[in-house]
């Protein structure tokens, strides 16, 4: 196989949706149970978002109405128009963008190179490596938090979003290295084979051929990684200080008090906040199956 | 080339996982020792050192009604300091200690801090706190208050706030019921508790969901219990015993409701479910501004804790908030101001009218905004005259200790349990825990 060859394999490999063929048979009709299972977990999924949506929409002196009102009796949007006068919650916005997006890029890169050292190469150590790898994950997140701590406020990175970017990075790797590796594994050897004998470098085959095969799993890698530091509270609430809040902790700061908590203005902000991160999933959400389910299936 | 985890790999690392796990109890090391080191003398420790920068660290900060009080007493503190500043670093009151904790073991904590005074010991225990005796000397705290600011004998806080958890009840649902004057004895709480069943409501929204069921300490005492005596738990005695006997009564009445903590039984009374239930002086404001009455606010009244037999002295649970100053850079600048700010009448007023909060020095409490805002006088002379510090405060591990008494207490009511032996466990359990 040529390195032509090579790469028209390496665009077959993209994920591109087959077109079915035509034919006369009738459609199939949706299963009954397949219908129930599927309106089952919507409500699983979407009964939250719901109450989210109508406490946010309900006036304050009727969110603690008992018995709880499925339907709100009154509608307000007085707990989104505060929040134009709330200019921190863009504060916290930046914060969580930044910090996340570059947990993202990190995680990406270093599993990227890591993932294919495990998943192409052969060398002493291996073997133990990757199970290394994997045993950090079973670490409990916050009984690090102290190390983490300790180590940040002795080389002076505390109160940065470095420590922020760091710590997720550091929760975020194992899982990522092992997506990657599956992912890599799937590339079938022939292709780098084909890359040597048209004469391509290790630079030229990870850049050049490997990786925009791996398209999908790099976003998967990018958007769990992403996850992750968007989510992260008490992380984000130790090792960020004031001016480095994320969404999580700067939220939770803002609205949830020792005597009460803002609960229509949290939610009415949780929603505002979850927009821009819903509408890039709905964007990226082809690469984010179809990198979770490569190397799913043995080839 | 695929390569998948063996299972002998993945037992491997379950192992390590494990080992993890099994190491955690080990970093409860890293939680302070029961016994805080002494400090050194006040009047040294508090030396000038003419830095003038310090923070004041704070749950106070982020919230929608005590934020700007506060901005302005610092605001009106560097004013008349020339040279101070005063960063003001802030954290959620339900992550505040842990995240003190791991700010005192990082040792970038610094200047001054309020706390709760549930918390007090737990942080003196780190011996980062200093003495503050030579600054309260003189101020004409009350005797409650200060003692509200000790640990181990040793004044490691100004007190800033003080009242304690009592009833609020609703006037008008108590008229209705034809209740005219105030459950002074239990027997009387339980005729008035049942001509307000008949009214369709809660009557007593108690605790019963275990992150609040402290609440049954005071009741405790209502009985004659001690909890602790000479160092030694004596939870499982007679008298709390016949305590949790008879909160258990109450609840297979359904006086009380099942699942109810802090913020249910706000939302119950702020809706006009119930009749009574506990809270701290703050608590009004709360379900004022979540009701729908509109009127709630003139219905709100408070009383004190009904006795075992006639004579007795009600007995609450303190509450309060402390200020304490943490050693180091600007420790005599940081120190000025939380004297300043809980015992200047010109200061503690303010805060009392914006954030609710009463003083704590007898000057402050003879004020006239704070004397003649009814509310607040009547808790202080139902709730906070008769106010005790929880006995588990002085002991680091005080919030577990609480949990498993408020476990046991809740296995109780729902019938897990018997009382004796719940308690009894709950005693062993706690005892544990004191070493």
């Amino acid at each position: 196989m040529t390195l032509q060859e090579t790469r028209f394999a390496a665009d077959a490999g993209a994920p591109v949706r087959p077109v079915p063929p035509r034919t006369n048979k009738p459609r199939r009709r949706f299963p009954a149970g397949a219908a129930v299972t599927v309106a089952v977990l919507g409500i699983f999924v979407f009964a939250p978002v719901y109450w989210v949506l109508v406490t946010a929409l309900t006036p304050t002196n009727a969110v603690y109405e008992f018995p709880p009102r499925f339907w709100p009796r009154h509608v307000t949007l007085q707990h989104f128009t505060a929040l134009v006068h709330t200019p921190v919650l863009l504060h916290y916005l930046i914060n969580s963008l930044v910090v996340s997006i570059a947990t993202a890029v990190l995680t990406v890169l270093v599993s990227a190179y890591t993932g294919y050292s495990f998943a192409k190469f052969r060398y002493r150590g291996r073997r133990s490596l990757m199970y290394l790898i994997l045993a950090s994950q079973m670490f409990p997140q916050a009984v690090l938090l102290i190390t983490l701590y300790l180590v940040f406020s002795q080389v002076g990175l505390l109160n940065s979003y470095l420590a922020l970017i760091l710590s997720f990075t550091t929760f975020t790797l194992p899982l990522c290295v092992w997506m990657m590796k599956g992912f890599f594994d799937t590339i079938p050897d022939e292709l780098i084979e084909a890359a040597k004998v048209d004469g391509a470098g290790q630079f030229a085959i990870i850049h050049r051929i490997l990786l925009p095969v791996s398209l999908p799993g790099l976003v998967a890698t990018g958007l769990f990684a992403f996850i992750r530091g968007w989510n992260d509270f008490i992380f984000a609430l130790t090792l960020g200080g004031p001016d480095h809040l994320t969404l999580p902790p700067g939220l939770a700061n803002h609205y949830i008090g020792e005597f009460e908590t803002g609960w229509p203005e949290l939610m009415a902000a949780s929603l505002v906040v979850s927009l821009p991160v819903v509408i890039g999933f709905a964007v990226l959400q082809r690469y984010l199956v179809a990198g979770l389910t490569s190397g799913a299936v043995k080839g | 080339m695929s390569e998948n985890i063996s299972r002998r790999g993945l037992l491997k690392v379950l192992g390590v996982g494990a080992g993890a796990v099994a190491a955690g109890p080990l970093l409860a090391a890293c939680a302070p020792s029961t016994s805080a080191p002494k400090p050194a003398d006040s009047e040294a420790a508090l030396k000038d050192d003419g830095v003038k920068e310090f923070a004041i660290t704070s749950w106070a900060y982020n919230e929608a009604n005590t934020k700007q009080p506060l901005q302005d007493e610092i605001d009106k503190y560097t004013a008349a300091h020339s040279g101070v500043k005063i960063s003001t670093p802030s954290f959620p009151y339900n992550d505040y200690l842990n995240q003190l904790l791991l700010q005192v073991r990082g040792g970038t904590v610094v200047g001054a801090m309020q706390l709760d005074v549930a918390w007090l010991a737990t942080l003196a225990a780190t011996g980062k706190l200093v003495d503050l005796s030579s600054v309260a000397k003189g101020v004409d705290y009350t005797d409650a208050a200060l003692a509200l600011g000790k640990s181990n004998n040793v004044q490691y806080a100004l007190p800033w706030t003080q009242a304690g958890i009592g009833i609020l009840a609703n006037q008008e649902i108590m008229t209705k019921a034809g209740i005219t004057k105030a459950p002074a004895t239990i027997d009387e709480f339980e005729q008035a508790m049942t001509a307000i069943k008949g009214q369709g409501v809660t009557p007593y929204a108690a605790m019963t969901k275990p992150d609040q069921l402290k609440d049954i300490i005071p009741w405790m005492w209502t009985f004659g219990a001690k909890l602790v005596e000479d160092g030694k738990i004596t939870i499982g005695d007679e008298a709390s015993v016949a305590a949790v006997t008879w909160y258990k009564k109450i609840y297979d009445l359904k006086y009380s409701a099942p699942d109810v903590n802090r913020v249910d039984a706000r939302a119950l009374f702020s809706q006009g479910k119930c009749c009574f239930y506990e809270d701290a002086i703050s608590g009004k404001s709360t379900v004022i501004k979540s009701s729908p009455d509109k009127d709630l606010a003139s219905k709100v009244t408070t009383i004190a804790r009904p006795v075992a037999k006639s004579g007795d002295k009600p007995q609450h649970l303190a509450w309060g908030q402390v200020v304490a100053v943490f050693d180091g850079k600007g420790v005599a600048a940081a120190a000025d101001f939380a004297k300043t700010i809980t015992s200047e009448t010109s200061y503690t007023t303010p805060w009392f009218t914006k954030a609710g909060l009463p003083p704590t020095t007898k000057s402050g409490l003879a004020a006239p905004d704070i004397t003649g805002d009814k509310y607040s006088s009547d808790f202080a002379k139902n709730i906070a005259a008769y106010s005790t510090a929880d006995p588990f405060w002085v002991y680091p591990q005080f919030s577990q200790m609480e949990v498993a008494l408020a476990q046991a207490v809740q296995g109780i009511l729902i019938g897990k349990t018997s009382v004796q032996d719940g308690l009894n466990a709950a005693k062993a359990q706690m005892t544990s825990l004191m070493s």
